[in-house]
């Protein structure tokens, strides 16, 4: 009887580790990466089309914090988010329209976040770097809906490389994923100009263990 | 048709043409831009990192169809017909 739960025991454990998709990187263990980036290099925009011109908005002050085990990315848990007030168009008057009660409501809903929920779809690519669907809640406006968004990240370890961007071990991650504005209580039209109803999102961050 | 009625509308063809033909060596953009995105040239370590180049705007007018070459081409058509009426009525004063 012993042998037999041992035998057991040790298959669990087994398919468990065979099932673990993550990075085989000299870190282990869980490790918490923060996206704050005092230089403002994080990077989120979206990408909307209108009859008269394509709209591209951006904002470098992305905020968040991941932790996650680095040999099984699918525990991966944490949430990034920006200030509605350091989105950019170009435009000025655009983007005291983006900021106002008739579109996202600054005032109101001062941030837009994406809480991670859940990891699927994991491809690993080398040892340092992976494809993945993260499903997360998607918050804007003040109405959160679910949404999957196709992740690419990669690790580094620490090194005199990364340091010349910031202390630790770093996380690059490139997401990108498409929302509908009318999910959001957002009418689609801005400065007179009607806005595509889907919105195409873009994550362009590192995070740091160190910070 | 006068020689001054002649002169207005061959100046008011050749300031629209100009209009236009800068408008489309702007690029024929819809809409006046103060500025555009452009990608950022990336390091090494973001290339490693797996980024895709960060967008920076970069200051920079670029003329549109509205609304300054659509302005402009209005204001030169009403001012070539009020200086077209005003010397359609003195060549009838000259004539008279």
């Amino acid at each position: 009887m012993k042998t037999i739960i041992k035998t057991f025991f040790i298959l669990l454990v087994a398919v468990s580790i065979s099932l673990a998709q993550g990075f085989k990187v000299k870190a282990t263990g869980e490790k918490s990466f923060n996206f704050e980036d005092k230089y403002g290099r994080n990077q989120a925009s979206f990408f909307s089309t209108t009859p008269l011109e394509d709209i591209t908005g951006v904002s470098n002050a992305v905020m968040g914090k991941v932790t996650f085990n680095v040999g099984d990315v699918k525990s991966l848990k944490g949430s990034i988010s920006i200030p509605v007030a350091s989105i950019k168009t170009g435009i000025d008057l655009r983007d005291e329209h983006l900021k106002s009660d008739n579109w996202l409501d600054a005032e109101s809903y001062p941030e837009i976040t994406f809480t991670i929920k859940k990891v699927g779809d994991v491809k690993v690519t080398a040892d340092n770097k992976l494809e993945a669907k993260v499903t997360g809640d998607f918050t804007a406006h003040g109405v959160t809906k679910e949404v999957s968004a196709n992740v690419t990240m990669t690790y580094l370890d620490e090194s005199e490389q990364t340091k010349q961007r910031a202390s630790g071990d770093l996380l690059g991650v490139q997401a990108t994923f498409n929302i509908v504005l009318s999910d959001y209580d957002v009418e689609n039209m801005v400065v007179g100009q009607k806005v595509s109803e889907d919105i195409e999102i873009s994550i362009n961050i590192v995070g740091s263990s160190a910070m | 048709m006068n020689s001054k009625q002649k002169y207005v509308l061959i100046v008011a063809i050749l300031l629209i043409s100009a209009a236009v033909i800068w408008w489309l060596g702007s690029g024929g953009e819809i809409l006046s831009k103060d500025g555009i995105w452009v990608e950022k040239q990336m390091t090494e370590l973001d290339k490693t990192l797996g980024l895709k180049p960060e967008l920076e705007f970069q200051e920079k007018f670029i003329l549109g169809l509205l609304p300054h070459t659509a302005v402009f081409s209005g204001i030169v058509v009403v001012i070539s017909t009020i200086l077209f009426f005003i010397f359609k009525t003195k060549k009838t004063k000259e004539t008279s």
